[in-house]
């Protein structure tokens, strides 16, 4: 008896520790502030790497994103903190992550408002969307499992990012100074539209362009919310006594999917380019240095505003065609059967789509850049040393307030969604059963006779299942929280919502914001929304942009209502804002998340050889190649987010021994190629030489050979 | 076995991947009675081992492998078998090889089988005079939503006659996350055009009774892609069911007198797919 009960526990045990994790998540809100003597306004900047090892998922692509196989531009997490005169803190991060989450949010929080009163009141971490970042750190079960095809919660993910950021945000508050600052923006137009434009159409009123958009853009681009708004900040520096320049908060509503669904690798994808833009701008033509190559002492938060139906202008050519449904005739003999396989696209296609992407994003990210750098230089004209700095927080519990709140109670995602948006169609797009009869695997296809909250939206499966496959199988793997703040930043106010919201949703939010705020009689001058906050709940978009059951409407989880009620939070929030205060606990309760499955999926093993010294190279046209070992995989590129500390590969031009390229430079690639006893060998492509001759250097061992490059004359 | 399965492992492994391309297949599938073509069948439980092993030049294939049938449970008098009335065994060894020109949405097959028995014709089973050769021709079309062949069978030894038969499959729906799983229905009709028995041969064994159809079938299955190794191959799992009905005298099913025409039966299927197309796949 004993030894049957044994057993059926031990499969009791295998069956709880396959099945999804569950994770309480208490918050910790901020302490009550004490007022600091000096400066009136102190501003703090910080920056980590946040780039794991190859090997992680690429979330955001779905079943597309396929696992990094190495990196392009390193992920960093950029973290500005704004003190005022009366010890009133407020930090801002914006982390190269492709979705927010609830349990890195208050995680960091735990461990930030214990050294730096910088609780979960006044913490927003906030993400670039960017498509070629890592999963596996969500706080739901479907976001971890789903958000990349290679599934699964990894605690190491979760832990390394809480630590890193953690400390950024410390640095930042160890860096505060005396700061000037000034508020601005400017239309960027030309690099950014609606890709649902159907679903925007059907709001009412009619969305329609500013009278100052250009007129020789097509509607798709004229529909936009244009505006590129930015906080300068200015430091003092100690040793001149001056202020100077120091770095950038902005907000701009675009996706960061620059990249081809197919990318293999890591990458900041747009926000990386225009951020590092900028900060070099800042670097050598305002501060005037020269040593910084790479590396910019700058920093320029790029956070993501309503960007749910915003597409960057990429070409057309940049989305590769996805694999598809096929018999893979494969030794069928006489008395086998024939396979099935989701058959991929050519190697070619893939390397000709990859390319025009990466063409566009640095297309893109340039000029983005140029036009916030064009901004930067023109508040250096309205700089001030006051600033108000207040804020407003709440969690809210949405299936179980769901009532009070206007929501639908149980969350479902829509067949639209499952066919992926217009940046990415998924392979599930377009699916006709037999061939011949929809099952709504397509945008656009609302079901005006589904019944309940969730009218006009066709759940999973719901011709056979109707609303059960959901509620057993998807409903309980989604978020049931989100938590909301709204900062004052001085005459702005900044709703911060974790989702995506799109451009009619938020333009409504913004100004129920602004008349909550004008109306107690604060003097604010604009709204803005800032997305992709302190979790993730999908998409938000108004109500008429759900019944048109869009990609956007079909991944709005809780109806129609959502918009509506997020507008109505926000405008309390924006007319409650305070400071000097601590909040209520029940302004953050504890919340529970399902994370989905736990698996080790960062790299764990140790090297069991020393890796080979070597450094092979040769040059091929205009790009450079080298092999070469870097220690264990999980050990690169950074173990501790260091970012002055850490190693790096160079190349550097033999004559002159100038550093022309590093690993983190759009135009250089590395890759795992092969790990060997727990030694990772990695290919580098770097696709910038001249007629020169290089080195590969890395730092601690002697340099490669001199290798020239003569590419063809164009 | 081992060493074989090693072998084969390394030599996939190292081969390069943009070279004529080597592939080989594994496949194990268990199987509940069903009868097939008027040869192969089985009146219980059988397990049917198969290794093939091809090799991938541009558009043309050539392939070989070969096939064992074990009957696993014991057979009653009169059952429609291969080993005859008592403990189930080995039955049937088939020896295939064929080549396949690829040609877009089209596949042309040409290929020739090698069917040997080992049943006992005593008792009812299908011993060494059942033993015969056929040549076989095949196209197929793929696409997403349907997959179809037509085959033309040709005996060159025992009958010399013809049978044909139509197949076809279409998925149902695909889960696009690893592990894979794809839904799918098929069915096959079979036309017996010179495999009966030959009035001016009274003594010689024949596959039908009649000419015309000799069965219709449908089905359902499950596949799951279970395993993978990267540059490697991958395994997958299958599990199905199909019904068939056999209009033929010949082979309907159970007992004395064998008068059931529908028949339903339980598959499953594991295969490892090693080289060529799978190394990689997702």
């Amino acid at each position: 008896m004993s030894r049957c009960r044994g057993v059926l526990c031990g499969v009791a045990a295998a069956l709880a520790s396959c099945g999804p994790m569950r994770l309480d998540m208490p918050a910790v809100l901020s302490p009550l502030p004490r007022p600091a003597a000096g400066a009136v306004l102190q501003a703090g900047f910080a920056r980590v790497d946040i780039t794991p090892p190859a090997g992680v998922g690429l979330a955001g692509e779905g079943p597309e994103g396929g696992a990094a196989r190495g990196y392009r531009l390193r992920l960093y997490a950029r973290v500005l903190v704004l003190a005022d005169g009366g010890g009133n803190r407020l930090a801002i991060v914006v982390a190269d992550l492709p979705l927010g989450s609830a349990v890195l949010h208050r995680r960091v929080a735990a461990l930030t408002a214990r050294t730096d009163g910088i609780g979960v009141d006044r913490l927003v971490i906030a993400v670039t969307h960017t498509h070629a970042g890592p999963g596996h750190y969500f706080d739901a079960g479907a976001y971890n499992d789903l958000a990349s095809s290679v599934f699964g919660y990894d605690p190491l993910m979760l832990d390394s990012l809480t630590a890193r950021i953690a400390r950024a945000v410390h640095a930042a508050v160890a860096d505060l100074r005396a700061a000037r600052v000034a508020w601005g923006s400017r239309a960027v137009w030309g690099y950014t539209r609606i890709r649902s434009l159907p679903a925007m159409l059907h709001d009412i009123p009619t969305p329609a362009a500013p009278p100052h958009a250009p007129n020789l853009l097509l509607p798709e681009y004229r529909v936009v919310d244009p505006e590129l708004a930015m906080l300068r900040v200015d430091l003092l520096d100690s040793a001149t006594r001056k202020y100077r320049p120091a770095g950038a908060f902005s907000i701009f509503a675009m996706h960061a999917t620059g990249n081809a669904p197919a990318n293999d690798l890591l990458d900041s994808d747009i926000p990386g380019i225009v951020e590092r833009r900028l900060e070099r701008h800042i670097d050598r033509d305002l501060n005037h240095r020269v040593d910084t190559a790479f590396v910019p002492r700058a920093l320029y938060l790029f956070a993501n505003g309503t960007e749910g139906d915003v597409s960057p202008a990429w070409p057309p050519q940049s989305r590769c065609a996805v694999p598809v449904l096929a018999v893979l005739p494969a030794l069928d003999g006489p008395f086998t059967r024939s396979l099935w396989q989701w058959r991929p696209p050519t190697p070619t296609h893939v390397a000709a789509c990859q390319h025009a992407a990466r063409e566009a994003v640095v297309r893109i990210g340039e000029a983005l850049g140029d036009s916030a750098g064009a901004l930067f230089d023109a508040l250096g004209s309205s700089l001030t040393d006051r600033m108000e700095l207040a804020r407003a927080f709440v969690t809210l519990s949405l299936r179980d307030s769901a009532g009070v709140l206007g929501v639908c109670p149980t969350p479902a995602v829509g067949m639209a969604a499952l066919a992926g948006a217009a940046d990415s169609h998924s392979r599930m797009q377009g699916w006709r059963l037999f061939g011949a009869f929809p099952i709504g695997l397509d945008e656009g296809s609302p079901n005006p006779d589904a019944p309940g909250c969730h009218a006009q939206k066709r759940e999973l499966l719901d011709g056979v299942f109707g609303e059960w496959l959901n509620k057993v199988a998807v409903a309980g793997t989604l978020p049931s929280f989100a938590q909301v703040s709204v900062l004052q930043l001085g005459d702005r106010l900044v709703g911060t919502l974790p989702g995506e919201v799109t451009t009619t949703a938020g333009r409504r939010m913004r100004d129920e914001m602004l008349a909550a705020a004008r109306a107690r009689g604060a003097r604010v001058s604009a709204a803005l929304i800032m997305g992709l906050t302190n979790g993730y709940l999908e998409y938000i978009t108004t109500p008429e942009e759900y019944t048109a059951q869009y990609y956007e409407g079909g991944s709005t989880l809780y109806g129609p209502g959502e918009a509506a009620m997020f507008g109505r939070v926000l405008a309390g929030l924006a007319a409650g804002v305070s400071s000097g205060d601590t909040l209520p606990s029940s302004r953050a309760p504890r919340i529970v998340g399902e994370l989905g499955h736990k698996r080790d999926i960062v790299p764990r093993s140790p090297a069991i050889r020393a890796p080979d010294g070597a450094i092979q190279a040769w040059c091929s046209g205009d790009t450079l190649y080298a092999r070469f070992d870097l220690g264990a995989v999980r050990d690169w590129p950074v173990s501790s987010g260091d970012v002055a500390a850490r190693a790096r590969v160079e190349v550097a031009d033999d004559a002159t021994g100038a550093m022309v390229s590093w690993d983190d430079d759009p135009q250089l690639e590395l890759r795992v190629r092969a790990r060997h006893r727990g030694v990772a060998s990695w290919e580098l492509r770097w696709s910038g030489a001249t007629r020169a001759r290089y080195r590969i250097r890395i730092p601690g061992r002697p340099a490669s050979s001199a290798v020239g490059c003569s590419p063809a004359q164009p | 076995m081992r060493a074989v399965w090693l072998g084969l492992t390394s030599l996939v492994a190292l081969l390069p991947p943009a070279a004529a391309q080597l592939s080989a297949r594994l496949d194990v599938s268990l199987g509940s009675r069903y009868v097939w073509h008027g040869l192969s069948r089985a009146a219980g439980t059988i397990v049917q081992p198969s290794l093939a092993a091809g090799l991938r030049l541009g558009r043309l294939s050539l392939e070989g492998g070969a096939a064992r049938h074990y009957e696993l449970d014991a057979v009653a008098s009169g059952e429609l078998s291969e080993s005859g009335a008592g403990n189930g065994h080995l039955g049937e060894d088939d020896v295939w090889g064929r080549a396949a020109l690829d040609l877009g949405a089209a596949r042309l097959h040409a290929g020739v089988v090698r069917y040997l028995f080992h049943g006992d014709s005593t008792r009812g089973g299908l011993g060494r005079g059942w033993n015969t050769t056929e040549l076989y021709g095949a196209v197929s079309t793929t696409g997403s939503y349907l997959n179809s062949s037509l085959e033309v069978w040709s005996d060159v030894d025992r009958l010399h006659g013809t049978f044909l038969r139509y197949s076809a499959s279409a998925p149902i729906l695909a889960w696009p996350f690893p592990p894979f799983v794809f839904a799918f229905v098929d069915g096959d009709v079979g036309l017996n055009l010179g495999q009966g028995p030959d009035p001016s041969q009274p003594g010689r064994v024949a596959n039908f009774a009649g000419r015309g159809i000799t069965h219709a079938g449908v089905g359902a299955a499950l596949e799951l892609r279970a395993g993978r190794t990267p540059g490697v191959g991958w395994t997958t799992i299958a599990v199905g069911l199909r019904s068939q009905v056999n209009l033929d005298d010949a082979t309907r099913v159970n007992g004395v007198g064998r008068k059931k025409d529908l028949n339903c039966w339980l598959w499953m299927g594991v295969t490892v797919l090693l080289g060529g197309e799978a190394r990689g796949l997702r």
